[in-house]
């Protein structure tokens, strides 16, 4: 795979240019926020930032999405239309911890046995471009403790790294190197730079100080579902649902039908087990009837279930939840505090 | 193509059946628009489907018919929600949409060459039915030993498939065992709860295969019976319903523990649920 230099003013340039006849996907300022937004003709895109407040998940998996369209009948309705085919598109300026959310939603997505067509066709019509940590950007950050790394380049197509004065960008995959070929002419990366990247990411990886013990509390989780420990964890939480809409894994959703006069569709939309609403039977019961059952299921969903099912942990160390949690639930304390039990 | 998951197959309501003197129970036939959709939707007895109403939404319902009725499919509903509700409502002729068929099934490879003990209580009877007919198809009879079915429910006017059980009670090949709870003037049959019923017919625990199916409370006091009679857990199965959406494994509602009923389940051994979490 070919490994680039592209000067740092030559970027944003090279960026609005791919937005010409391709959809680009770039941080931009939004107010107070970094947010992912198609990059229209008199927009800039960011490239020095943390991280956007949103995960771009939605990109594949949108928040609200039509599944079908269909018409009122007499005797029934029609199927009008099913509305599944994605633009060529470029997601640009993935941190390499969202990056690594890819990966892992296609495991529920892109399954085998049933794959998702909508989401399917447009992670296969994307190229994801991610932006290295070379200062891994919050206190937050535990991408080291899931699996990641700071300067990982897995998900992405192409990754760039920040030298100083240029981006190194590095073709991961032939999506990756088909768009690099697409920014015109550009240097090769030397011996030298190559070297300077890896230390870096050495380094980077040492600035991600949280150890937060992911893996190694499988085995109690696997044996401690009726422990005391889930009776206290979820006290304070309002069941906002800020954590899991934020959250670059969560994947749960609704599916509803709409109508307007004769004319309705089938939607999708983001959901929450922190609802309960989510597990709620016409019946009456619920299985998960009280907070404490959601947080137990939201935490074991992703450090145990996953894991059982997919062999990964189904977080990548964003900090997300961490950070915007109205009532400062600590994901990662909560590990700490199972380790030491 | 590759087929869309989502995609509900158009089929014509062709008849319905309304099963119980109260009438919230019905019986609902139904024929596929288009025969590759038909032959697409190749089942098993234990399955289950999304049926679908375009503008009210999908309700999953275990398949009431067998893989051995040709030309159409059967689902016995129950009238409780926004869907249930509407398909209460519609008439022969109406079209609406099938989604399937999804989840396991009875386990009928390990059935082979068993004694079936088949257990029903209430409205959850729906796809022992299936399994029943599907048992007593000619090509299917010699596949199994003896079966023994035990179906019990509140009063007479309350049991499903009235005409199909006295066909079922004059055959030799299957012993039928019908209860309710308290009979009525006409009730000529037997009256007690499904758990004595199983005591007092005291199924052989030798070779045989328990399915149960029924209520929390039902499957609570028959259990302890059939571990008197000697049965093993690996030995008595039963199916789980939880609230879905998706029906493949994606939605992230169903799940028990690391299995997802839609996609896993919904037919489980005791078994297999003591290895899950007691979240259902």
């Amino acid at each position: 795979m070919e490994t680039k230099l592209i000067k740092k003013e030559l970027l944003p340039g090279i960026v609005r240019g791919l937005a010409e006849d391709t959809l680009v996907y770039a941080p931009v300022q939004e107010e107070d926020n970094i947010m992912f937004r198609v990059l229209e003709k008199d927009m800039e895109p960011i490239l020095e930032f943390a991280n956007t407040k949103n995960a771009p998940k939605n990109f594949f998996f949108p928040q609200a999405e039509t599944m079908m369209r269909f018409l009122k009948k007499e005797r029934g309705a029609e199927l009008l239309e099913v509305p599944i085919a994605a633009r060529e598109a470029v997601l640009f300026g993935v941190r390499p911890c969202d990056a690594r959310s890819f990966v892992l939603l296609d495991y529920v997505f892109d399954d085998p046995k049933y794959r998702d067509p909508y989401y399917v066709e447009r992670r296969a019509k994307t190229t994801i471009v991610s932006i290295a940590c070379v200062r891994p950007p919050y206190s937050t950050c535990f991408c080291t403790s899931v699996g990641g790394h700071p300067m990982s380049k897995e998900g992405a197509d192409l990754s760039l790294v920040d030298m100083g004065d240029t981006w190194l960008a590095e073709a991961v995959t032939e999506k990756g190197e088909k768009l690099l070929q697409n920014m015109g002419d550009l240097p090769g990366a030397d011996e030298a730079a190559v070297t300077r990247k890896n230390e870096m990411a050495e380094k980077a990886a040492e600035v991600v100080k949280a150890d937060v013990p992911a893996s190694t509390i499988k085995p109690w989780l696997d044996e401690n579902f009726d422990h005391d420990f889930w009776n206290k964890i979820h006290i304070g939480c309002l069941a906002c649902g800020t954590c899991t809409y934020l959250c670059p894994t969560c994947h749960c959703f609704d599916i509803t039908d709409e109508m307007k006069k004769e004319e309705g569709r089938r939607a999708r939309s983001w959901d929450s087990c922190m609802y309960w609403l989510f597990t709620q039977e016409t019946s009456g019961h619920n299985p998960r009837p009280t907070q404490k059952e959601r947080w137990r299921q939201r935490f074991m969903h992703k450090f145990k279930y996953f894991v059982d099912n997919f062999g990964a942990v189904a977080c990548v160390g964003c900090g997300r939840c961490v950070r915007y949690c109205p009532v400062n639930i600590d994901i990662r304390k909560i590990a700490q505090d199972i380790s030491k039990l | 193509m590759e087929i869309n998951p989502y995609v509900p197959m158009p089929v014509k309501v062709d008849k319905i059946i309304t099963e119980v003197t109260s009438k919230d129970i019905k019986t609902f036939r139904l024929t596929f628009i288009n025969k590759e959709d038909e032959e697409r939707f190749d089942y098993l007895p234990g399955q289950f489907a999304e049926l679908s109403i375009f503008g009210k939404g999908e309700s999953p319902i275990g398949i009431a018919s067998s893989p051995t009725d040709k030309g159409y499919v059967e689902f016995t509903v129950q009238k409780a929600g926004v869907v249930t509700s509407e398909l209460h409502s519609l008439e022969e002729g109406a079209l609406i949409g099938v989604r399937g068929p999804l989840g396991n099934s009875w386990p009928l490879d390990y059935l082979k060459g068993k004694n079936l003990v088949l257990v029903g209580g209430g409205f959850a009877f729906t796809t022992i039915r299936s399994l029943i007919r599907y048992a007593l198809d000619e090509e299917n009879r010699s596949r199994f030993e003896k079966i023994t079915v035990v179906y019990g429910a509140r009063e007479p006017g309350l049991l499903l498939y009235k005409e199909e059980l006295a066909l079922w009670e004059k055959r030799d090949d299957i012993e039928m065992y019908v209860t309710v709870d308290k009979g009525d003037a006409d009730w000529k049959g037997r009256e007690g709860f499904v758990p004595a019923v199983c005591k007092e017919v005291a199924p052989s625990s030798e070779n045989a295969v328990a399915l149960i199916c029924g209520p929390p409370i039902m499957i609570r006091f028959t259990l302890p019976e059939f571990f008197n009679l000697g049965f093993s857990k690996e030995n008595i199965y039963t199916s789980l319903e939880m609230r879905m959406k998706c029906g493949i494994g994606k939605c992230g509602r169903c799940n028990v523990g690391n299995k997802y009923v839609c996609k896993d389940g919904p037919v489980f051994s005791l078994a297999e649920l003591d290895k899950l979490t007691p979240e259902y």
